[in-house]
């Protein structure tokens, strides 16, 4: 009996030895053979929150760099105080803020400074001090700088996004596959250019901003928007008259004359006026109580043509009433003028428009007083003028496709408007815009700055360039804006656009059409260094 | 017969604890090894994203402009793109000799002394009696 029980207590032991085998076996299957290759959760690249933004051309707009958040732990520090200062002097913290901190024991952490740089974080090793931790981070980066710092945007201490594209694109980047950047419709080449010079014009005649935009007209990308003064996006603070407003898209204004586009195209549309129709001009016309003048002399007639590329107001007005309040605001509902353009960017503004939209009303929006837009608002409509007639929302996303939509006016009518654009630059206000060789179409304007209580500055002018080339069939609109620009000595004291804003469009077009693959149609005359 | 199996077992068992300890330090040594890999991936590539992104700042145009000017090279006249139809065709005999303006990238006018450059001269041998050919 003894022994049988031994020899079962000796099997019950053997079961279990054999048991716990068999598990151990079992798990070692598991690990080996069923979930082999598994990295157990952990990530082959480092987690960054947001992905690099770039340009058309895959050059770097924007990408997180990896920093560190600086804390400590105050209560093993031996000299508060002393360690405070030293901290504040490594890192640009504020002293007293830290003192406060350290001195204060609710907190047992205290954030000394977000975002150091490797150099900074050597700074507060070399301290010495104790209870000093590094938690990773990152920084929102710019190469670029200034370049586009509107356009972009920026990103707040936590990288969440601001402003412009960082906020407006804000889902895209953080959720972008595997870290793939996001790529926008931006040329960075073409937006130096168009800043630069703009910069330049800015110095020579000192307005106090100044912007432009260039766009595709068939895919409405947007290649290039320049607002200044602008500002740093890398800098902590802004400085001097730095400003992170984009006048192109949060600013309305009384774009003036190049509104006129928008009365010839309903004109020709309509058919209410021929090309070569002539209109009496005079020395002012009189609505009602109110008297339209010109803003320099005209003659006594003139043909329709050279209404708009003398910009006569009257003449215009003229044209304008034609077509009459009703079917002008229709028009430009239509055109999409009247409502606030959306695009990735979030910033927008609302048109501003009279609620009462009379005679007098009709004939000043006819030349573009009366009525404010943001300039990316004109600039997709007056695209739409050029492109065929097609309806064109602008995109600051890259895209190959040809997004024109429905069709706003004829395109007999955008021929004809095309021509008379053209006529404009060759034989009008926009001779200063003409490059040789690359046709381009546009129209000037130089609008009067409304002041306070309802009247216009004496002597202050809104000078703009409107540009679409080669107008042939254009491929490219451009707009430049100048706010309020003084006279020099070479433009003889005048502000105008044709001394302004169209000698600045058309250096811009001379050097961007060459890297926007626009051929120069110059005839040829002879080779260099006689090679022939 | 018993006690041999007894004996067995226990020697296996004992056995299997040693080859088991063996393989779980090997792994966790391994495991040890793959995150300081994994760590060493994941700086090179912030230097990587680091460099490129300085790289990005020192070719940017705003820079390259600044260099072009030092160097000489202005603005004015650009390279100009054109197509193979619009190039003017040899012997075609230009009027006037007036100035060619398109169709090939024009150097500034520039004070920087040119080098010049020495134009080799066709070989009387014909082409089928030169070395090489």
């Amino acid at each position: 009996m003894a022994d049988g029980l031994f020899q079962r207590r000796i099997v019950i032991g053997a079961v279990f030895c054999v048991a716990a085998f068999a598990l151990v076996g079992l798990r070692l299957v598991d690990v080996t053979l069923l979930r082999g290759g598994s990295h157990g959760g952990y990530e082959d690249r480092a987690v960054t929150a947001r992905a690099d933004l770039v340009d058309r051309n895959g050059e770097l707009l924007a990408r997180d760099l990896p920093v560190k958040d600086l804390y400590a732990r105050p209560h093993v520090f031996w000299n508060k105080d002393e360690a405070a200062h030293d901290l504040a002097g490594a890192t640009g913290a504020d002293e007293r803020r830290l003192r406060a901190g350290f001195l204060n024991a609710k907190h047992p952490y205290v954030l000394i400074a977000r975002q150091i740089t490797p150099a900074t974080e050597a700074s507060v090793m070399h301290l010495g001090l104790p209870g000093l931790e590094f938690e990773p981070s990152a920084k929102r980066y710019y190469p670029d700088g200034r370049n586009a710092a509107q356009l972009l945007g920026v990103t707040d201490p936590d990288n969440n996004g601001v402003s412009g594209l960082e906020l407006g694109l804000q889902d895209r980047i953080r959720t972008s596959e595997d870290g793939e950047p996001v790529t926008t419709s931006i040329d960075m080449r073409v937006q130096y250019i168009l800043a630069s010079e703009i910069a330049a014009q800015r110095q020579t005649f000192g307005p106090r901003a100044a912007g432009g935009l260039v766009m595709d007209v068939r895919t409405g990308e947007v290649l290039a928007m320049a607002s200044l003064p602008d500002f740093d996006p890398n800098a902590r603070a802004l400085t001097g008259d730095d400003t992170t407003r984009n006048i192109m898209v949060q600013d309305v204004y009384e774009l003036g004359s190049v509104f006129k586009i928008f009365s010839f195209a309903l004109a020709f549309e309509d058919h209410t006026t021929r090309m070569d129709e002539v209109f009496s001009i005079g020395q002012g016309y009189k609505i009602g109580k109110y008297t339209i003048h010109e803003a320099e002399h005209m003659p006594a007639v003139l043909a329709a043509r050279d209404i708009l590329a003398q910009s006569s107001n009257i003449g215009t007005a003229q044209i304008a009433l034609r077509s009459g309040g009703v079917r002008q605001k229709e028009f430009l509902t239509r055109m999409g003028l009247l409502t606030p353009i959306r695009t990735e960017l979030p910033e927008q503004r609302k048109p501003m428009y009279p609620s009462n939209w009379g005679t007098i009303e009709t004939a000043t929006i006819g030349f573009g007083q009366g009525i404010s837009v943001s300039p990316l608002r004109f600039l997709a409509s007056a695209a739409a003028i050029v492109n065929g007639g097609r309806e064109i929302i602008p995109t600051f996303l890259k895209t190959d496709a040809d997004r024109r939509g429905a069709q706003l006016i004829k395109p007999e009518t955008s021929e004809q408007m095309r021509g008379l654009l053209r006529y404009v630059v060759t034989n009008g206000t926009g001779k200063n815009a003409n490059v040789e060789g690359y046709d381009i179409g546009g129209k000037t304007g130089s609008a009067q700055v409304p002041g306070e209580h309802g009247r216009y500055i004496p002597h202050a002018l809104r000078t703009s360039f409107f540009a679409a080339f080669p107008i042939e069939n254009p491929r490219y609109v451009l707009f430049v804006l100048l706010d309020q620009p003084h006279g020099t000595k070479a433009t003889y004291g005048f502000a105008l656009a044709g001394y302004t804003a169209a000698p600045l469009a058309g250096r811009v077009i001379s050097r961007i059409a060459p890297l926007l693959g626009v051929p120069n149609t110059a005839p040829p005359t002879r080779l260099a260094d006689g090679n022939s | 017969m018993i006690r041999v199996l007894n004996f067995f077992c226990v020697a296996l068992m004992g056995l299997s604890i040693l080859a088991l300890y063996h393989v779980s330090e090997r792994t966790r040594v391994a495991q040890m090894e793959l995150t300081k890999v994994n760590h060493q991936i994941r700086d090179a590539r912030a230097s990587i994203g680091v460099l490129e992104t300085e790289w990005a700042h020192v070719a940017g145009p705003a820079r390259i402009q600044q260099l072009a000017e030092r160097h000489g090279m202005t603005n004015t006249v650009s390279a100009q793109l054109s197509s193979f139809d619009l190039l003017p065709r040899r012997g075609d005999a230009p009027l006037n000799n007036s100035p060619l303006r398109n169709a090939s990238a024009e150097a500034p006018q520039s004070s920087v002394a040119v080098v010049p450059v020495v134009r080799p001269t066709l070989s009387a041998q014909p082409i089928s009696e030169r070395t090489g050919f």
